[in-house]
């Protein structure tokens, strides 16, 4: 039901509004129990750390029981007028407090340690799995949302296991504990008082399943917070140059109320657990009162059992009391486990293959490849191409034919639906993912440089070069000599988009491909915003660094790509014209109108 | 940031009382349940005689005290949410608001993923702190105060047992708070890290696959993480030995009463019954103590917290407009005087040196350099991304920065070289600069950029949803998108920073020829690349190393300036 409620609310919109954000990730009920356990399970690796932990919480327990035994003994000999026996108590007391103290810093600090290292690995399991979905996932999904899973619920899981963890322990071993008492003591009784047993499961389960629904919505709500938040200060420019700041923030304020009623309903259900168990737990301390009385009365048991069963009663509420304080955490963390275990779940991106190219010329083949990104809306359609080693080969064609498909599927970012790629022969599927990536070198449209110094950033591509190595790479890309400009050349650290133009951006990019030393160099747009004389002389430095090397480079500008060893034309996701720069000309087809109209056609 | 709480003042007041009374009903309830055992099962006073009546008439009178007790504390519940979590929503939606009025720079200074963190985990954090200070520390400290007030009225020697364990534990308390407040700031600072690593490699996955990162980002994340996951553990090591030690003090408490107690039992001062309820009163503190240390974890993090919301409170915007609101003759004239330009923070290093600079209304200007001359720069001082390090910008003769922020945007409509496209529907993203747009409008202006093609090529047309970065489109299909939303918000200056890079020449020579026909009026700026997409305009600046070289008309440089042909050449002859 309340999953239900929250799916229609998240595809509701007002006219002029934005939309619903993040509408593919309508949260599925996952079980709860399945979710516990999994969580469960990151503890069985630690069993030592967990074994330990018992011990001592055991430990603490049988302190903590001891202790007022011997205080009443204590106050037994005061009211006894026996100063003698006294002292002897109070060293044991001593003692027993000071076993007592060790064990309580004993127990929190292991359950530190457990709960840091859990949590730990818990993040690098989510990082490895977020690094290893496949593109499209990340494509289609809120970055700030996955942000949220990452830091948001692991942290709510941390804060449980290490606050809870020992309450619960002990609390679980001193409701058995005394249940075993009781039957021991009185089998009617104790069943009587397992009243308050059912009382408190069917208060928790009503309570847990309307609870639950709260806090799985605040922690896809505090996710779509974050997702606004990434989104809109990654896009910050163009937010402020349409002086979109007022309709960003009436959208982020709309998520906040609502994540603010949600947070308020869960918070509120979560904090009526205590006070509700208190009036169970006196319901059932009433009960015993009353039953045992009349128990007592008719002779079924004995005076002394009855005093015991009471204490046993107060006893018996505490934990349970104190598993209800922290029940609103747990079901937190239960929330949050099940966002991170959804994103662990998603099927991993496939690199499977055992095959090597690192001696691969670079003959690239396209048959009868079939793709669509949509089911139904096929974007290429019966692609064959193929590519000679150590050729230049160029894509052209209107915006939206699918040049950068190919690149998509080339680096099997995507899967094609039908058709095969080969390298040299073999099918890219067979290749292993790693190598065929390693041996291939790419430059986006989109430019990717990370918050760290220039010189990290062009050594991504090859860590272990040398900074000769580098600064070649990053001459030939002519970035060298503004990289010495920045404040502190190779070691300035790149912060945001700030001082850096596109051009400037995409430079670094190429001298980072460039370093890469790839059997295969593929360059989309990737001077686009280059102007075309550095453009002319980063290609002058390529011919060199490229010969024997397959490059596939997709432009507009023609003059990108005139002097490539073969040209391709697309249109819709098919080939319609192949042919060198000379050879197009002369057929008057498409790219010749291309050309006319950047070129001569204006008679410039 | 306590001016917040005025507001619900009386949520703020109403939840510590509830708690009063959930508390009293507490400190109630044993008595009634010393009658119950003692006098009703018992019958201590009838010589071992129970008394079912009186069991289930206390019995009653118990559950009815725990209702109400129950109805208080839920209540206090009620109130002390009602008021943490709007005062943090009151917070969260000025924090917002504030970043969403910061400059480019300093944006950029908090980076995304702190940005993020402050938004959402740390005002979490200040939650928590407020409703953990409302009930929490209301509850405890009541249960605490009263348990050493009934022990004081008990026996004065009992005080001094008190008298002399309090100040330990104050020391104690003091201690670890001061101990634990800079580590908590540390702790959010290390959240920011995973943040940006997160950050990076989910907006960058396609550069870490291709160059086969993902062991070396996990790496990196995994110091990240451990450094995030070290520093809680030393704050929960460091708590780990607070609980054990206040323990100790207060244990050692109980053994002295006891021990007092003996000395004045014998003296005859005090009975056996007094010692023990002494010694539950001191397990009382203690219990309150153990709770209090939980609390104090919450709060420095809250502190901690407070102190990082409070930095994007307190930041001053360092662009604020001025107070013009806009209303002039000229309509579309802009003005360079002298100006120069280095970014904020990256030294003297000069983006842009002495430009002079008009371009009239109604003109199409183009912009021509290579690769970082400070084409980008220049148009971004228009808009106020930034301002100008020396000399000044006009727009219709007046100074920009005496512009209000909006009024001057309003007249600047800027296609930005990144075209950034938002998680929204194709019509949402075109009508991003003019939400009231009519449905025609935005036609109007899909069809202009030349997008309204590929738009209805789309299954589901303009109500198509494109995701964060426009991953679904191709980049000739963003930059048009970018292209109508700049053209649909109708402003006087319309700038094109290089975002008809992507489209080929066809579609670009036609959306050219649209601006000019209907957009004749607007004044047009143009960066570009190829000598095609600028040759039609009235003047082109050819700008190298941040100066303009040239300025003039296409048959003009090509007489005149080198540079130019240069690039005419570049792009022509083979």
């Amino acid at each position: 039901m309340a999953e239900k409620k929250e799916q229609s609310m998240s595809n509701y919109r007002l006219p002029g509004m934005r939309g619903p954000r993040n509408r593919q990730e309508v949260e599925k009920p996952i079980e709860g129990k399945k979710t516990i356990l999994r969580l469960v399970g990151y503890f069985s690796s630690e069993r030592n750390v967990v074994l330990f932990l018992l011990l001592v919480v055991c430990l603490v327990v049988l302190a903590s029981v001891y202790a007022p035994k011997l205080q009443s003994n204590a106050i037994d000999s005061i009211s006894a007028m026996d100063f003698d026996g006294l002292p002897k108590i109070l060293i044991t007391m001593l003692a027993v407090y000071g076993i007592q103290s060790l064990g309580t810093f004993l127990q929190s600090r292991e359950s530190a340690i457990l709960s840091q290292r859990v949590v730990k690995r818990m993040r690098e399991d989510l990082f490895d799995c977020v690094v290893n979905l496949p593109v499209k996932y990340i494509d289609s999904h809120s970055h700030g949302d996955i942000m949220s899973r990452m830091t948001n619920d692991v942290e709510n899981i941390s804060n449980t296991v290490s606050q809870s963890l020992s309450s619960l322990f002990s609390g679980v071993l001193t409701v058995f504990g005394t249940v075993a008492m009781m039957l021991y003591l009185c089998p009617p009784l104790a069943l009587l008082s397992c009243t308050t047993v059912l009382l408190t499961l069917a208060a928790t389960k009503m309570l847990s399943s309307a609870m639950r629904s709260f806090y799985r919505k605040r922690q896809v709500l505090l996710g779509r917070l974050n997702g606004t938040v990434e989104e809109m200060v990654t896009g910050y420019k163009t937010v402020v140059a349409y002086e979109r700041q007022e309709a960003v923030i009436e959208e982020f304020n709309k998520t906040s109320e609502e994540l603010t009623k949600a947070g308020i309903f869960a918070e509120i259900l979560g904090g009526s657990m205590g006070p509700v168990m208190n009036v169970i737990n006196n319901v059932g301390f009433v009960i015993i009162a009353a039953f045992g009385g009349y128990f007592a009365v008719n002779h079924v048991i004995s005076i002394g059992v009855i005093s015991a069963f009471i204490v046993y009663a107060k006893q018996f509420g505490r934990p349970i009391d104190e598993i209800a304080q922290i029940y609103g955490q747990i079901q937190t963390a239960v929330a949050g486990a099940e966002r991170v275990f959804a994103i662990m779940d998603e099927p991993r991106e496939d690199k499977s293959g055992d095959q090597v190219m690192d001696n691969a010329k670079g003959v690239i083949t396209f048959k009868d490849v079939r793709f669509s990104y949509l089911p139904g809306q096929e974007v290429l359609h019966d692609f064959n191409l193929e590519v000679r080693a150590g050729h230049k080969i160029a894509l052209v064609g209107a915006t939206g034919s699918g040049k950068t498909t190919v690149v998509n599927l080339l680096m099997r970012f995507y899967d094609i639906d039908s058709g095969e790629i080969l390298i040299d022969g073999v099918n890219i599927k067979d290749i292993d993912c790693k190598n065929l990536r390693e041996n291939t070198a790419i430059v986006l449209q989109d430019t990717v440089l990370f918050a760290d110094t220039v010189r990290n950033n062009l050594k991504y591509s090859r860590q272990e070069a040398e900074d000769r190595e580098m600064e070649e790479a990053a001459k030939m890309s002519n970035c060298h000599d503004m990289i010495l400009r920045l404040k502190d050349g190779y070691d300035t650290v790149l912060a945001g988009e700030g001082y850096m133009s596109q051009g400037q951006r995409q430079l670094l990019s190429i001298a980072r491909a460039f370093l890469a030393q790839p059997k295969i160099l593929i360059l989309d747009e990737a001077t686009s915003s280059v102007d075309t004389r550095t453009e002319k002389r980063i290609q002058d430095a390529m011919v060199k660094l490229m010969e024997n090397r397959t490059s596939l480079i997709i432009a507009h500008r023609l003059s990108t790509i005139q002097d490539a060893d073969f040209i391709v034309v697309m249109e819709q996701g098919r080939i319609i014209e192949t042919g060198n720069h000379e050879e197009l000309l002369k057929q008057q087809g498409k790219y010749y109108e291309l050309y006319m109209t950047q070129f001569s056609g204006k008679a410039i | 940031m306590l001016k917040y709480l005025k507001k619900y003042w009386v949520y703020f007041l109403l939840a510590p009382l509830f708690m009063v009374g959930e508390v009293s009903m507490d400190l109630l309830q044993p008595r009634l349940m010393a009658v119950i055992v003692d006098e009703g099962v018992l019958g201590l006073s009838h010589g071992g005689a129970g008394d079912l009546g009186l069991v289930i008439r206390t019995g009653f009178q118990m559950v009815g005290l725990v209702l109400f007790g129950c109805f208080c504390g839920i209540m206090s519940g009620v109130f002390a949410n009602l008021c943490s979590q709007k005062y943090g929503n009151d917070i969260r939606k000025d924090a917002f608001r504030k970043v969403m009025s910061f400059s480019l720079e300093q944006t950029d200074r908090f980076s995304t993923g702190s940005l993020i963190t402050r938004v959402t985990n740390d005002i979490t954090q200040v939650q928590n702190l407020l409703s953990q200070c409302i009930r929490g520390f209301v509850r405890t400290f009541l249960l605490f105060a009263g348990g050493i007030l009934c022990m004081l009225t008990l026996n004065l020697s009992f005080g001094m047992v008190v008298a002399c364990a309090l100040p330990l534990i104050l020391i104690c308390v003091v201690f670890f708070i001061a101990k634990a407040n800079p580590m908590f700031g540390i702790l959010q600072e290390k959240l920011d890290k995973v943040n940006n690593v997160m950050q990076e490699n989910v907006s960058g996955i396609r550069v870490v696959k291709a160059y086969v990162k993902e062991e070396y980002e996990k790496e990196r994340f995994g110091a990240a993480n451990g450094e995030l996951v070290g520093t809680q553990l030393d704050v929960l090591l460091l708590f780990s030995y607070m609980t054990p030690i206040m323990n100790i003090i207060l244990n050692v408490s109980v053994i002295a009463v006891i021990k007092v107690g003996a000395l004045q039992v014998g003296n005859g001062t005090v009975t056996p019954g007094d010692v023990m309820a002494a010694v539950t009163y001191i397990s009382q503190i203690l219990n309150a103590v153990m709770r209090m240390t939980m609390i104090f974890q919450t709060v420095s993090r809250g502190v901690a917290s407070g102190k990082r919301i409070k930095e994007v409170l307190v930041c001053e915007p360092s662009i604020q407009g001025g107070s013009f609101e806009g209303e002039t003759k000229e309509k579309g004239k802009v003005e360079f005087k002298n100006v120069s330009f280095s970014y904020p923070g990256m030294g003297t290093e000069k983006v842009l040196d002495t430009i002079n600079l008009t371009i009239h209304p109604g003109e199409t200007f183009g912009i021509l350099g290579s690769t970082g001359c400070g084409k980008s720069s220049l148009v971004n001082l228009i808009p106020r991304f930034y301002d100008v390090t020396e000399g000044s910008v006009l727009v219709d003769d007046v100074d920009v920065r005496d512009y209000t922020l909006n009024a001057l945007r309003k007249k600047v409509a800027a296609a930005l070289q990144k075209s950034e496209i938002f998680s929204a529907s194709i019509r949402e993203n075109i009508a991003w600069g003019d939400e009231a747009a009519s449905e025609e409008r935005i036609r109007q202006a899909a069809s202009l950029a030349q997008a309204a093609e590929f738009i209805d090529s789309k299954a589901e047309g303009m109500d198509t949803w494109v995701t964060q970065g426009g991953h679904s489109l191709s980049g000739g299909q963003k930059q048009r998108l970018a292209i109508a939303r700049a053209v649909l918000k109708n402003a006087e200056i319309l700038i094109f920073d290089d975002t008809t890079s992507a489209l080929d020449l066809k579609t670009e020579a036609a959306l050219y020829e649209a601006l000019r026909k209907e957009y004749a009026g607007v004044t047009k700026i143009i960066i570009a690349q190829r000598i095609a997409s600028v040759k039609d305009a009235d003047r082109i600046a050819v700008i190298e190393n941040g100066r303009i070289m040239a300025c003039g008309s296409h048959e003009e440089l090509m007489e005149n300036s080198g540079i130019y042909r240069d690039i005419y050449d570049s792009q022509l002859k083979r």
